[in-house]
């Protein structure tokens, strides 16, 4: 399989920003997974100039979402090996891998000797390749992109974050510089949501349900049957909105879709109180995971001092 | 050279690999990674010798996370040197260094210092293999006859605006200097080398111009022999390396005895001139290049007669 060559990343204003805030925040250096997708792009057919060739599709891939981990080798280990036991899609969570990140402070903007083995070791598991969408050919992209965070050698007052992307070539084994595209919301950008697509998606539910008053006319065994699929119908509901009954999906078709806007506007209600009750829950066990880190530091910190005590 | 502000672990290690390794290594732009400085002082850059300069590697360790081994960055000038993933080098020499690593204790003092001489090693092979494969057939042939003599290291350099050369680091004269001189007090083997930049030809050049030549000797040599007195015998037209070095060492070699066994023969004279003007203030009991003497002339009117 040859090699896909990227023409360039694109990641959202806010994805970026949740990044570096992560990377700031850090006590020390950090690593990790990024996850998204890779979409073929048309040239753009207008030119004003007559174009030599025709330049091939191109190929775009824009990070969605990362994971950090909060400890050095995590993944893989001191030689750079990928461990791919523990980068499987059930540990992912079926969550599409394109690469992975580093964020080193006060060093070089240079890929490390570790850093290259980790690159190069990590399409090694065909399972995670991804599908291309709007993609002619078949062809899957292996996760091969690095981004390199570091903060500049000198002191500054400013809080300065550098960061560039690779896109690590088996062909040539080389490291290939990439340009970031970061995508923001307003007038200029609309361009840019073109290849865009929603990381949570809503599961697909039958709106056809009658309410469960009206279930009680059917006989007994259709009863059962019918109420269980009501129930897993409304946790899959729940995973994405609060308090809304599977019942009032019938306002958004049929008949009675006149009342849409209500009933949409009704669901993104339900939808924005989850987020909330969502944003309390992290909030708790983001204050115990801060606990344990500093509870871990404060161990690895007598390690470090035993050394000179031997 | 003071080493405060390090964690322990890395401070045994960074002490250990600079009074022990052979050369002289020089670490600078010491570095906290950490977001406070609590942590210590964690990350710093070598200058380790390599080809009568310095190849800048800078070395990453975390105060937060001292188990796990330092990273490196290498050069900019090296971005294919992966040491890694080196092909054609399979064997005892690999698994060592992997060894190395992944058997990292963060408490043995030795560990930097064998990290870093495999590094260097797999470094030179890398550069030996760049120069091998340049598209200059001088340079071919150079290498082929040279390739025999022990200790010879090359590097490639190349820039945006200079053009590329190829530099030979060639150590003269298998002396073992330091026997020589009587009550040496030098560390290290003082050693004489010669450098030799071949600028990498264009093929249509017809006659294949003269190699840059300079002699260079490690630093605590110049007590008894300065090289920059010796002049070089000239590189005539279509010689090569294997014919020049032959003569220029001859004559070295003349040299470095004549300027040994004249480190007895001051010394008898400062010796001799012990009972005359008393002790000596200063002198270099070593190479007696040096003796400073204080004494007073004293002043006489003559009455001359005629």
């Amino acid at each position: 399989m040859g090699d896909l060559v990227l023409q360039k990343i694109a990641i959202s204003g806010p994805t970026l920003a949740s990044m570096i805030q992560r990377l700031s925040s850090s006590p020390a250096d950090l690593d990790g997974l990024l996850f998204g997708h890779v979409t073929c792009v048309a040239p753009s057919a207008l030119s004003d100039d007559s174009v030599q060739s025709t330049p091939d599709s191109q190929l775009v891939a824009t990070i969605s979402s990362f994971l950090s981990f909060p400890s050095l080798l995590s993944f893989y280990d001191s030689l750079g090996r990928v461990d791919s036991s523990r980068l499987t899609l059930t540990n992912l969570n079926q969550k599409p891998l394109i690469g992975w990140f580093s964020f080193r402070r006060k060093t070089p903007l240079r890929p490390s000797m570790r850093e290259s083995s980790v690159t190069r070791s990590l399409p090694s598991n065909p399972q995670l390749y991804l599908p291309i969408q709007n993609a002619s050919s078949e062809s899957l992209f292996a996760p091969s992109i690095f981004l390199l965070f570091t903060t500049p050698l000198q002191d500054q007052f400013i809080q300065t974050c550098q960061y560039r992307a690779f896109q690590y070539q088996s062909s040539n084994l080389c490291f290939n510089p990439l340009p970031i595209d970061i995508v923001n919301i307003g007038p200029a950008f609309r361009g840019h949501y073109g290849a865009f697509s929603p990381t949570s998606a809503l599961p697909f539910l039958n709106c056809e349900l009658r309410s469960s008053s009206a279930i009680n006319e059917c006989r007994n065994e259709e009863n059962l049957i019918g109420m269980k699929r009501i129930a897993k119908d409304q946790s899959e509901l729940d995973m994405c909105a609060e308090g809304m009954q599977i019942g009032r999906l019938n306002q958004l078709i049929g008949p009675e879709a006149v009342n849409y806007t209500a009933g949409l506007e009704d669901l993104y209600k339900k939808m924005l109180c989850k987020i909330e009750s969502l944003a309390r829950l992290v909030e708790a066990s983001s204050a115990k995971v801060v606990e344990q880190e500093n509870h871990n530091r404060k161990l690895r910190y007598k390690v470090a001092r035993s050394a000179g005590l031997e | 050279m003071s080493l405060d502000g390090f964690p322990p672990f890395i401070s045994a290690q960074l002490h250990y690999l600079i009074n022990h390794f052979p050369d002289k290594i020089k670490v600078e732009q010491v570095l906290s990674g950490g977001k406070t400085y609590t942590g210590g002082l964690d990350r710093f850059t070598l200058l380790i010798p390599y080809c009568l300069d310095y190849i800048k590697w800078d070395i990453i360790y975390n105060a937060e996370f001292p188990l796990a081994p330092p990273d490196i960055i290498f050069g900019t000038e090296d971005e294919d040197f992966h040491p890694l993933h080196m092909t054609g080098r399979v064997g005892e020499g690999d698994l060592k260094f992997r060894n190395i690593l992944s058997d990292w204790n963060y408490k043995d003092p030795t560990r930097l210092l064998a990290l870093i001489q495999e590094l260097r090693d797999r470094y030179m092979a890398y550069q030996k293999k760049r120069v091998g494969e340049v598209d200059d057939d001088r340079l071919t042939f150079e290498i082929s006859t040279i390739c025999s003599r022990e200790g010879i290291e090359m590097q490639i350099s190349s820039g945006a605006e200079k053009p590329e050369e190829v530099k030979f680091a060639v150590p003269l004269m298998d002396m073992n200097i330091n026997k020589m001189v009587h009550g040496c007090p030098w560390r290290h083997p003082q050693k004489i080398y010669l450098q030799v930049i071949y600028p990498v030809g264009k093929k249509y050049a017809s006659t294949p111009s003269a190699p840059r030549l300079k002699l260079m000797s490690t630093t605590e040599l110049r007590a008894l022999f300065t090289i920059e007195d010796v002049k070089l015998p000239s590189w005539l037209d279509g010689m090569c390396m294997a014919e020049y070095l032959p003569h220029l060492e001859e004559s070295l070699q003349k040299q470095v005895l004549e300027a040994v066994s004249l480190i007895d023969i001051r010394r008898h004279f400062i010796e001799a001139l012990a009972p005359l003007l008393g002790r000596p203030l200063e002198a270099d009991p070593v190479c007696t290049s040096l003796a400073i003497y204080l004494f007073i002339l004293s002043i006489s009117l003559f009455n001359i007669d005629c």
